[in-house]
């Protein structure tokens, strides 16, 4: 009975956040099957349900779509460069504080997560003096170091709680066998932090995927921008496309979908397994 | 020719000081046990021999030539550890490969090298498992391996049957015994069990509190150890001590412990000298009449099949006593404890240095 009872309690939680969490997605997909007329009707499902806006998106055929393909590429692009530059700035920095125990790794690790003291949009502005300072401003290296800076040391920490893991004596055999440190790098350690090393990747690459204020900022060229930034353009007119705004957000949430959906094993795992130490 | 030489060795972490003074030699060939209570400083002692720790100060020589600032893989040392520190996302094959790969040598030489290893501790048919996929002997026998692919001067092993359920370790025992006649490689190997020590060393180092007690071979430190440390520390059960003073009387001697006269042969020592007297459990009998002996009252009777082991109070000391008969006695029964001739040891009692074996 009283099992029943908890049950019943978290079901009346549960479903409404799940309602809450799930309509807006539903929201997203309705506009974006809807024709313009039908896309604020307000039904739960429209009367004449049409594929015609993806082919609209997919045809680059609206003004604003007119660099539909190239924008996605540009998100792409960046996202994976994040993904993957995050992951070897943090591996190695995890590798160097855990393994090798240099000196000042601790300092360097607080200091690096001091940087979040200061939310990532009071910090927009001087990054987009400091790129400008280097002239990179409108070059895509400009929003891939920021994210990087922005996803760093939070990929260091959680790299580095996961080493902490490992058993030193696996560095002491390696050690004894002739391991020089880059080899221990290379065919022990990383091979055993695969899961987190793909949970920490992931994230990287879905921050840099998501994200709007520094991309909106650092990247003017409009085909230089990335998605999310081209879709902001859409609000600008009167008279915004609605369903196309919303087809393309439905297209832009397919790819970190499938990551995670891929990925989801690894997820979980990878990031706590640096957050209790044993 | 692997000879290990220890000078003047030294260590401190960070304003403590853990080994103070150590100096000894292993000769070409020889399995040197390392044994000491926890925290005595043995694992310290073979991590400096592995090039894991530094050295504060002091010098390790191999061979004759000084290692102190030499990286561990040029020392020609393998070493298998407590936990078999094998690595997780390896085969057996190529866990045990791994150092000849990071040399570079050719394949074919590696896979020679891996399959002779195999054959000598039956690891052919897990050459492709993972670690994972193996019970604590296999890893064990595999953490071996890895280390004579290596066919290096020196075998340094820290406590490496800690992990194994007791009849696996009497088992890998005698394998490692085997394995080291067999190949004839210098040994050092560290252990808190006296057992290991005594049954696979040809000389042991008892190590406390980061000096050294004794060396010498098994039955030199149980036949004759220099205090009573290692008194203590040799022989299971341990051996029994009781505290007294010293009499000699008319060619007579005996140590007083409170109303009991332990008697002794005549030896050194001063009359009213403080002593330890010390006797091993093996080494005392249930007196039969016309003994000399000591009265003691049973307190607990433990057969363990091959022996009997029995509790006796004498005074003040309860006594261990070890017999291979099966004495009809029960708890509460008075008995007379003889001590067998020759079986006494005498220890200052201050010093706890060994005034005589008797």
């Amino acid at each position: 009975m009283k099992r029943a009872l908890t049950e019943a309690r978290l079901l009346l939680i549960g479903i409404p956040v799940a309602i809450w969490t799930l309509l807006p997605i539903y929201h997203l997909f309705l506009f974006s099957i809807s024709t313009k007329d039908e896309a604020f009707s307000g039904r739960l499902w429209p009367e004449h349900p049409t594929l015609r806006n993806f082919s609209i998106v997919f045809h680059q055929e609206h003004y604003f779509l007119n660099h539909f393909w190239e924008q996605l590429w540009n998100s792409l692009v960046i996202a994976v460069a994040v993904g993957f530059l995050t992951l070897f700035i943090a591996a190695s920095a995890a590798f160097a504080i855990s393994r090798l125990k240099t000196r000042g790794g601790r300092a360097i690790l607080n200091c690096a997560l001091l940087t979040y003291f200061i939310p990532a949009a009071f910090l927009a502005v001087p990054m987009y003096k400091a790129m400008g300072t280097y002239g990179l401003l409108n070059h895509q290296s400009a929003l891939i170091l920021a994210m990087v800076t922005i996803a760093a040391p939070y990929a260091i920490w959680v790299l580095k709680q996961a080493s902490d893991k490992l058993p030193y004596e696996l560095d002491e055999a390696a050690k004894i066998d002739g391991a020089s440190p880059l080899q221990l790098f290379r065919l022990v350690y990383l091979p055993l932090m695969a899961p987190s090393l793909v949970a920490v990747g992931t994230y990287a690459l879905l921050l840099a995927w998501n994200e709007y204020l520094y991309a909106f900022l650092l990247l003017s060229k409009d085909t230089n921008i990335t998605l999310p930034v081209a879709l902001g353009h859409f609000l600008s007119a009167d008279d915004s496309p609605w369903e196309l705004l919303m087809t393309t957000g439905l297209i832009y949430a397919l790819p970190p979908a499938a990551i995670y959906y891929t990925f989801k094993r690894y997820m979980v795992s990878g990031l706590t397994s640096g957050a209790v130490k044993s | 020719m692997a000879s290990v030489s220890f000078q003047n060795i030294e260590k401190t972490f960070g304003t403590t000081k853990v080994i103070h003074g150590i100096s000894f030699d292993i000769q070409d060939g020889e399995f040197m046990v390392l044994v000491g209570p926890s925290g005595c400083g043995k694992s310290t002692l073979l991590r400096m021999l592995a090039g894991l720790e530094e050295i504060s100060g002091g010098t390790i020589a191999i061979d004759g030539r000084a290692v102190n600032d030499v990286d561990s893989k040029d020392r020609d040392i393998a070493m298998v550890f407590q936990s078999y520190a094998l690595y997780p996302h390896m085969t057996v094959r190529d866990n045990m490969g791994f150092s000849l790969k990071l040399r570079k040598v050719n394949p074919a030489v590696i896979t020679e090298r891996v399959t002779k290893a195999a054959k000598i501790l039956n690891l052919d048919p897990y050459l492709e498992r993972y670690p994972r996929e193996l019970s604590g002997g296999q890893r064990q026998r595999v953490a071996m391996g890895r280390a004579i692919v290596r066919d290096p001067k020196v075998f340094l092993f820290d406590e490496p049957l800690s992990n194994l359920d007791a009849k696996l370790r009497v088992q890998m025992r005698s394998e490692i015994k085997a394995l080291h006649q067999r190949l004839k490689t210098t040994t050092v190997y560290v252990t808190h069990d006296q057992i290991e020590a005594m049954t696979m060393a040809d000389r042991i180092v008892v190590m406390h509190d980061g000096r050294v007690e004794q060396i010498g071979e098994p039955l030199e430190l149980y036949d004759k150890p220099d205090n009573l440390f290692v008194a203590q520390f040799i022989g299971s059960p341990a051996m029994n001590v009781v505290n007294g003073s010293l009499r000699r009387a008319n060619g007579h001697a005996y140590v007083e412990c409170g109303r009991v006269n332990w008697p002794i042969p005549p030896g050194p020592g001063a009359d009213g000298q403080a002593v330890a007297l010390g006797v091993r459990p093996e080494h005392l009998a249930l007196a039969g009449a016309g003994r000399e002996s000591v009265p003691g009252e049973i307190i607990v009777v433990e057969p363990t099949g091959a022996e009997t082991e029995l509790l006796v109070q004498v005074g003040d000391a309860q006594i261990t006593l070890v017999t291979t008969g099966r004495p009809n006695v029960n708890p509460g029964e008075k008995v007379g404890v003889a001590i067998d001739p020759g079986a006494a040891h005498l220890f200052d009692a201050k010093s706890g240095q060994r005034l005589a074996t008797a």
